[in-house]
């Protein structure tokens, strides 16, 4: 009916008579508009209001944030854990063989043409190379091979400059390893070379790292002829990359080819790059189990946090969907919309989370690289395109899922569904905890997360990991404080005195007995010895164990020494010995059994009774004893190292100085233990990604708390308006999160004791070795109590800012909303 | 002096007593209220009336205490509310406001019982005392048969009748009710405007928010008229039930 016949006046409006048929609001002229530019316009449109709700955007990035950058350290530190060594060595094309040489011996001609010999593939040197004593800071800083190169790089053994530059001038020294820090060399530290006419001082002007550790610093080569300790033989070094090098045998046909093509006594010594191999791989194994377990614990925090995060922001806007698609969205334009609205904010979290973990990642993985002593690693490309690709598709897909449901959903229900939490839910416990003598605020807060039993179980777990992280943390940090004082015997154990060996194959010559005696009275005479005795090595056979094991017999008392038992005892009694688990696994045995030794050449057996099993990280069986249970091995060429203890309060650093003072130029030296720096590592990891994650876990309790904060506004405003105080609110509000978090507690305390001990025991197994139950049993039951309180700090904090804020809204404020 | 010359300056006896009160919500819109002054006495039933947005609620907000003025002073049962900070607030509404809502404002996940019990716990009254209160208040208002259940499952009158005893339940002496019959039916809304007004009779002070003339007319002694935020030529005006003078 048009409007006339209706008896309407119909209002001609200008210039829209050829417009058609009449479009509602559009104004004069206005054409229906269709198409995509018309279906984005409209989303656009409905996507506004992202800056309005500043609090869950800044919820969404800061989650995102820590859950990208604990992803691409996790990544990061995976990725630097998977085979470091033989990615490093690559890389660096290390040297297959290290040779010192003679070159009173062989013409530099000679030595060069060995790099053309069939089988050798690349070839560095000759490099002048001497060994000298160096002191930092009045201290010895040990005995240090020094070789003379020009530049860091070449065909073999590129060396890697991690800090500083490379020595180019008189003076300076480029130092093996980093920077360790903790009062040991900088750059621009002085280093004094004694032992020489008169002391030389050379600058610390760089760091670098050799793959298999081909010297302890570098010089230049015209600084070599300064530092030739007067009466030493001249050395040079030669360094070749060979065909076939995958075993020892290969690398020592290869040497042979080299040894044959030098006139007789030019190769002095030499070493093989598969002594460093197992070395660091060794470190890395035992890393490996340790790495994988928090980089997952990270990522699934990541995942679970950001997943609970992103699902609750759509959720939280289902009555704003249904007013959307109530005025006619359609549900691709709603998907499109919330996923627009999380989306920015999640970007912008992922890429700054990314750069953040990639920044963080340089001194983890700095110190990292220092402990499998590979030169520097960095965070592959791959994980910094999947950490905050997988984080955004993972956004997306937690955004999607809830966004699809709302879109299929009527107009209706999405508006009821955002309003309030099904009827009937948590009723129940409502009137259970009405009926408890607690503050009121205090029931109604713990009845409050049966309301949304979903929201409350993802919040639990959230706190749950978060909790079972730290706990796990603590405890791991006790058991490899534990594993490290144990393995290293660094606290009973300061000094060792020991003949200077920079080369793995043995000994570059056997002391003479006067400078033995020399050695044993410069420790007895130290007011601070307080214990000593003198360590031999010598391989031994075994009945039921094909290769050799190596014996480490004791000449003298030994039980104070420390070393950590998983079973039995150390030995106290004459023909009794201790074993490592390699041992055991090996020859079947267990302790108290007795076994049958050949020690050396001697054919008369030596019968031996396992008195214990210790905690002895290796891949090789070891035996240790005492010098009369194991005949024949403490002998001069056997020689290890002197062990010493010093008394209480003794300073092992000035022990070593006045010994090293009194041992002059003997072929003995004090040193402090090494190794150990696995365990800083591990240590200071821990500390790091747990940290994360508890963050990471306290935002999602923020975000929780802030959006059931949200949609019980206006119940808050009833509260206040009935005689709530704030404080009454506050507590209330702290109380919807602490029955989970008591939960939470409940289940993180023994998770972390359990994934302590498993981590703790799968490191152990790559390491070879059984553990004390005393390395795993770091919780003391009182102390675990309090530890499971850490899902109450982290869910108490998560809830303090959203509590403040219901706290502090005005009641007319709150009951306007709806 | 009239009662309505008694409203541009308020009486010494006035239990609500309002002066110069102006609220704005934002500096550069017109005021929801402004320059308001006017009194309620002790036991007296008042009305504010007004048309849709004019700040009825507003002012009602600002006696309670749910918002503060953005200038003025608000003074009831002897206390400047307008200078307490929230907590004392809340526990002032505690002890001397009760307040009714057009829309009922029970939580859904108590029940009944529980409902009505909450402002004297938050109050800190003992148990006993507590229920006590509350189940005489149950009965008077006929609802002790639902005191189990919860509010989805009564009727608007029922929810209406919890809320005054909610509001009740510490012996306040002000009652507020904004819009008590607006959710209701007629029958129903007679129903509780009877109610309220045997709660007048036995002194209690109210004052309620309508938009609608005969309700007023009904149950209050005096009208406010408010319009855009101002009161309507400056005074309230009486009414013909239980006009005083």
């Amino acid at each position: 009916m048009s409007g006339e016949e209706s008896g309407t006046r119909t209002i001609a409006q200008p210039g829209n008579a050829a417009a058609g048929p009449a479009y509602r609001g559009g104004g004069a002229g206005a054409r229906p508009r269709r198409g995509a530019g018309h279906w984005l316009s409209v989303v656009r449109t409905a996507s506004g209001g992202v800056l309005r709700h500043k609090v869950q955007s800044v919820v969404i990035i800061a989650v995102l944030f820590i859950s990208t950058a604990s992803a691409t350290l996790g990544l990061g530190l995976l990725s630097a854990s998977n085979s470091p060594f033989d990615k490093a060595f690559a890389a660096q094309r290390g040297a297959d063989a290290k040779v010192a040489a003679d070159p009173a011996r062989a013409t530099t001609a000679q030595f060069a043409a060995t790099g053309h010999l069939a089988g050798v593939t690349a070839f560095a040197g000759p490099f002048a190379q001497t060994t000298v004593q160096v002191d930092f800071q009045g201290q010895p800083w040990g005995p240090d091979t020094l070789v003379g190169r020009a530049d860091p790089g070449g065909p073999v053994d590129d060396v890697d400059l991690s800090s500083g530059h490379w020595a180019d001038g008189p003076g300076q020294i480029v130092l093996g390893g980093t920077s360790v820090g903790g009062g040991g060399p900088v750059l621009g530290s002085a280093m004094t070379v004694t032992g020489l006419h008169q002391p030389v001082t050379l600058t610390v002007v760089g760091f670098a790292t050799s793959v298999t550790n081909t010297a302890d610093g570098w010089v230049t080569p015209g600084e070599m002829s300064v530092l030739e300790t007067a009466g030493a033989p001249p050395s040079i070094q030669l360094l070749y990359r060979f065909a076939s090098a995958a075993t020892q045998a290969q690398v020592q046909a290869g040497m042979a080819s080299v040894s044959k093509a030098l006139p007789a006594g030019a190769v002095t010594l030499w070493g093989s790059w598969l002594s460093a191999q197992q070395s660091e791989g060794s470190n890395a194994a035992i890393m490996e189990p340790f790495i994988v377990a928090f980089a997952l614990i990270g990522l699934i925090m990541a995942v679970l946090i950001a997943g609970n995060v992103i699902s609750g922001a759509v959720i939280s806007q289902y009555q704003r969907i249904g007013v959307l698609k109530s005025i006619g969205l359609t549900p691709a334009q709603v998907v499109a919309v919330y996923l627009g609205r999380i989306g920015w904010p999640a970007l912008v979290g992922c890429l700054a989370g990314m750069a953040g973990g990639y920044a963080l990642s340089i001194p983890v993985l700095h110190q990292s690289a220092g402990a499998y002593g590979v030169g520097q690693q960095h965070v592959p490309l791959w994980a910094l395109v999947l950490a905050p690709g997988g984080m955004l598709a993972i956004t997306l897909l937690a955004a999607l899922v809830p966004a699809l449901r709302a879109g299929r959903l009527s107009a209706v229900t999405a508006i009821a569904s955002g309003r309030a939490p099904g009827t009937g839910r948590g009723y129940a416990v409502h009137r259970l905890a009405a009926g408890l003598r607690l503050p009121r605020p205090v029931s109604l807060g713990l009845a409050a997360p049966f309301a949304r039993p979903a929201r409350t179980l993802v919040t639990l777990a959230a706190i749950a990991f978060g909790a079972t992280a730290v706990i796990f943390a603590i405890g791991l940090h006790s058991s490899l404080d534990d594993a490290r004082a144990a393995g290293g015997l660094t606290s009973t154990v300061p000094v060792l005195v020991e003949q200077d060996n920079n080369i793995g194959t043995g000994p570059s010559g056997v002391p003479s007995a006067a400078q033995f005696a020399a050695a044993t009275s410069a420790i007895t005479a130290q007011p601070a010895t307080a214990h000593e005795n003198a360590e031999y090595g010598d391989n031994v056979q075994v009945d039921g164990i094909a290769q050799g094991v190596q014996a480490q017999a004791f000449d003298g008392p030994s039980a104070w020494m420390g070393y950590a038992l998983v079973t039995g005892h150390w030995y106290d009694a004459p023909g009794e010995v201790d074993v490592n688990t390699v041992f055991l696994t090996d020859s079947g045995l267990a302790v108290g059994d007795t076994t049958t030794l050949y020690v050396g050449s001697a054919t008369t057996p030596v019968t031996v009774r396992i008195a214990g099993e210790i905690f002895y990280p290796s891949s090789e069986p070891r035996l240790f004893g005492s010098a009369q249970t194991l005949p024949g091995i403490a002998t001069e060429a056997n020689f290890w190292q002197w062990n010493v203890g010093l008394k209480p309060g003794a300073s092992p650093s000035a022990y070593i100085q006045a010994v090293n003072a009194r041992l002059g130029n003997s072929p003995f030296a004090a040193t402090p233990p090494g190794g150990g720096q696995f365990y800083v590592i591990a240590i200071a990891l821990i500390g790091l990604l747990s940290l994360m994650v508890a963050i990471a876990a306290g935002l999602g309790v923020l975000n929780t708390v802030l959006m059931t904060t949200r949609d019980r506004v206006h119940d808050i405003g009833i509260f206040k308006a009935i005689g709530m105080r704030p404080g009454q609110v506050m507590v209330m509000v702290t109380c919807w999160v602490v029955g989970p978090a008591v939960i939470a507690g409940a289940i993180a305390a023994p998770a972390a004791v359990l994934l302590n001990t498993a981590t703790l025991h799968a490191m152990a197994a790559t390491a070879h070795t059984a553990v004390p139950a005393s390395f795993t049993n770091v919780f003391p039951v009182p102390a675990l109590a309090l530890l499971s309180l850490a899902a109450l700090a982290i869910a108490v904090i998560g809830a303090l800012l959203p509590a403040a804020w219901a706290a502090r809204t005005r009641p007319a404020t709150a009951l306007r909303a709806e | 002096m009239s009662r309505q010359q008694q409203d541009a300056s308020g009486s010494p006896d006035d239990l609500i007593s309002l002066d110069g009160v102006t609220k704005a919500y934002q500096a550069s819109a017109a005021p929801a209220l402004a320059d308001i002054s006017m009194g309620v006495a002790d036991g007296e039933v008042a009305a504010i009336m007004g048309p849709s947005g004019s700040g009825k609620s507003t002012l009602l907000n600002l006696i309670a205490g749910l918002d503060k003025p953005t200038s003025g002073t608000v003074t009831v049962a002897g206390q400047r509310i307008d200078a307490l900070g929230e907590s004392a607030l809340a526990r002032f509404r505690a002890r001397h406001v009760g307040i009714i809502f057009q829309f009922f404002n029970l939580l859904d996940d108590l029940t009944v019982q529980d409902n009505v019990l909450l402002p004297a716990q938050l109050a800190g009254a003992s148990r006993r005392r507590a229920r006590a209160r509350a189940g005489e208040l149950l009965a008077r208002l006929g609802i002790d048969g639902q005191r189990d259940q919860y509010p989805a499952r009564l009727s608007g009158g029922q929810r209406q009748r919890v809320a005054i005893a909610r509001a009740l339940v510490n012996t306040p002496e002000l009652l507020l009710a904004d819009e008590p019959t607006g959710a209701l039916d007629s029958a129903t809304g007679q129903e509780i405007g009877r109610l309220l007004t045997e709660l007048n009779a036995a002194g209690q002070t109210l004052v309620l928010v309508t938009h609608d003339p005969a309700l007023a007319t009904r149950y209050a002694a005096r009208t406010i008229q408010i319009v855009d935020g101002r009161l309507a030529d400056g005074l309230a005006q009486a009414t013909g039930a239980g006009a005083r003078a």
